[in-house]
């Protein structure tokens, strides 16, 4: 599938478009969104309200990562300490059941905090498709100014809609100050 | 002067009107309460206190987050906040009703019979403290400190609307500051005051800040269930957004694990440690039909609101976070019912009617007062210099 693809664009990865401003990202971001592209992404250098809507991004399934990592650290905490105290070695403790939820409870919740911080944290790299070395993208010097002052839209040419001029023409409409082709 | 656009009008328009309703229920209320006064006096005084010190919660969480927000200068809540500095405005008037239960103590705090006391160890010992003479002196101190923060916070809060000063700001801040301080040394006295002492052998050193989360939760149940009366009324549908309701839903539900953070440690140091004279407290509370009431909070407290409010979207819709708030308002109640009765019904729960009329009688009286200061007032700080930022906050 790779080698094909860039048999047919002589390695061309995709298509990068510069806008001076977030307004015009957003109106353009909207734009692309509207003309049935997928594979396109918008690059700032800080977080634009309003962006995720003319992106018509879905919301993250990190919440659901992490309730169900939450769900395996109460219930594995909650399983081991009844299996552990209760069955398998139990120990009279101050005069205790040896299966005493309460007590349990501390080791429980932080478990639960446990699992649910890794879920967040590894979910949140995993979804985002971290850690990744190298971008394409980065062959171009006008992208370091993502960080700092640079609103770029990238779009994909592994898309199913993508055609080079089609593509130029698009972003030239919507109003880009500059367009540049990226190579693999 | 701000230049914020607001597409509401900023007062409360005259048919929605509720004040004298309320006060009649309220009088109602408490003449039916007074009339069981005759009928069954110490029911009357475990009733009263009951719902006194509900509606007292309220007001206190109430300053408290109004504090918090001059000090933390929030620009979110700038559009609710005439809402809790309302509600806070309350406190004041509130002493008055603190009268019967004054007279009650008698009935109420066993600390205060000198023939129990003159042959009880543990209480000669407590004696600077649980004194009738003290007690009443405390209350003036507390209803003092509350009633000037409120009355400073809302006075001041109210003249910006008219001056469009934004000087008073620093003002309020300034006095919010050292309030916070202040607010929680006296809330956590008073907390214990009014309902540790019930038990007056029994103690817990986290009693105050349980009586605080308990509070806060209510609060916050209150403010969504005020805000969506008045949206239902037309009052502000533009103005309080989604993003708003948003944060009060986050708010009730980050308090609602505060909640059981604390009092499950409470019960949890308690149970573990197995001291005769601190587990005695629960085990009035968990048999003779308390331990049902004591499920009640656990589920209705922290559980249902947790696992409801969890998803992201749940926090802001209507339909969802309106039955989470009364459920919670409905459980701190039979949580404070549950912290006072076992004194008077120690073989088992029952609700009785005078328990419904004080609840009724103060609360009329309570949300009647609230309305009727409300409305004399710009419902939204109208020159506030955050409100621009609140107004256009959005999710």
């Amino acid at each position: 599938m790779e080698s094909q693809q860039s048999t047919h664009s002589d390695s061309l990865h995709g298509i990068l478009a510069e806008f001076r401003n977030p307004k015009e990202l957003v109106d353009a971001a909207r734009k692309v969104e509207q003309s049935g592209y997928k594979k396109y992404d918008a690059y700032t250098p800080f977080p634009i309200h309003g962006l995720e809507k003319a992106m018509n991004l879905k919301d993250s399934p990190l919440g659901w990562i992490v309730f169900l990592h939450g769900l395996i650290g109460a219930g594995g905490a909650l399983l081991l300490m009844i299996w552990t105290m209760g069955y398998d070695y139990p120990m009279n403790i101050s005069g205790k059941p040896y299966i005493d939820i309460p007590s349990f409870i501390p080791v429980t919740f932080e478990l639960t905090i446990l699992l649910s911080a890794f879920g967040a944290t590894f979910g949140m790299l995993y979804l985002n498709g971290l850690p990744k070395f190298h971008n394409p993208l980065f062959n171009s010097d006008r992208f370091d100014k993502v960080t700092d002052d640079g609103f770029f839209i990238g779009i994909e040419s592994d898309d199913a809609l993508f055609e080079r001029e089609k593509v130029k023409d698009l972003l030239e409409e919507a109003g880009a100050s500059h367009i540049e082709e990226i190579h693999d | 002067m701000s230049q914020v656009d607001i597409k509401d009008r900023l007062t409360l328009p005259d048919q929605v009107n509720p004040t004298r309703g309320l006060i009649a229920t309220g009088v109602v209320g408490l003449i039916a309460s007074a009339i069981g006064y005759f009928l069954n006096h110490d029911q009357f005084f475990f009733s009263y206190l009951t719902s006194w010190v509900f509606y007292m919660s309220i007001a206190l969480a109430a300053l408290f987050f109004v504090m918090l927000q001059h000090v933390t200068r929030s620009s979110w809540s700038v559009v609710v906040r005439r809402i809790p500095e309302t509600l806070s405005y309350n406190i004041l008037p509130w002493a008055i009703f603190l009268i019967p239960v004054l007279f009650g103590m008698h009935t109420l705090y066993h600390w205060t019979h000198h023939s129990a006391v003159a042959h009880d160890p543990v209480l000669q010992g407590k004696t600077p403290w649980l004194n009738s003479t003290f007690f009443v002196v405390r209350q003036f101190i507390y209803f003092g400190i509350w009633g000037f923060l409120s009355y400073r916070l809302h006075k001041n809060s109210v003249k910006m609307d008219e001056t469009g000063d934004w000087g008073l700001q620093t003002l309020l801040r300034r006095t919010s500051g050292p309030g916070i301080f202040i607010y929680a040394i006296t809330v956590g006295f008073a907390s214990i005051d009014w309902l540790m002492t019930l038990d007056p052998h029994w103690y817990s050193t986290i009693f105050a800040v349980y009586f605080f989360s308990m509070s806060i939760q209510a609060f916050f149940a209150v403010m969504i269930l005020m805000v969506f009366y008045l949206q239902s009324k037309g009052v502000l549908q533009q103005t309080i957004n989604r993003s708003h309701i948003y944060d009060l839903g986050i708010l009730l539900f980050g308090f609602s694990i505060f909640y059981a953070y604390i009092a499950f440690c409470q019960y949890l140091l308690i149970y573990y440690a197995n001291l005769p004279e601190e587990t005695v407290w629960f085990h009035h509370r968990l048999e003779h039909g308390y331990q049902g009431i004591a499920l009640a909070l656990l589920i209705g407290r922290f559980l249902i609101p947790f696992l409801v409010l969890l998803p992201k979207k749940m926090k802001s819709i209507k339909n969802v976070v309106i039955p989470i708030s009364i459920l919670i308002l409905a459980v701190h109640f039979f949580e404070l019912s549950w912290l006072v009765m076992p004194l008077l019904k120690e073989h088992g729960y029952s609700i009785n009617w005078m328990d419904v009329t004080t609840f009724l009688g103060l609360g009329g009286i309570f949300f009647g007062l609230f309305f009727n200061k409300f409305r004399k007032h710009k419902i939204i700080p109208e020159n506030d210099p955050l409100l621009e930022q609140s107004v256009n906050k959005h999710l």
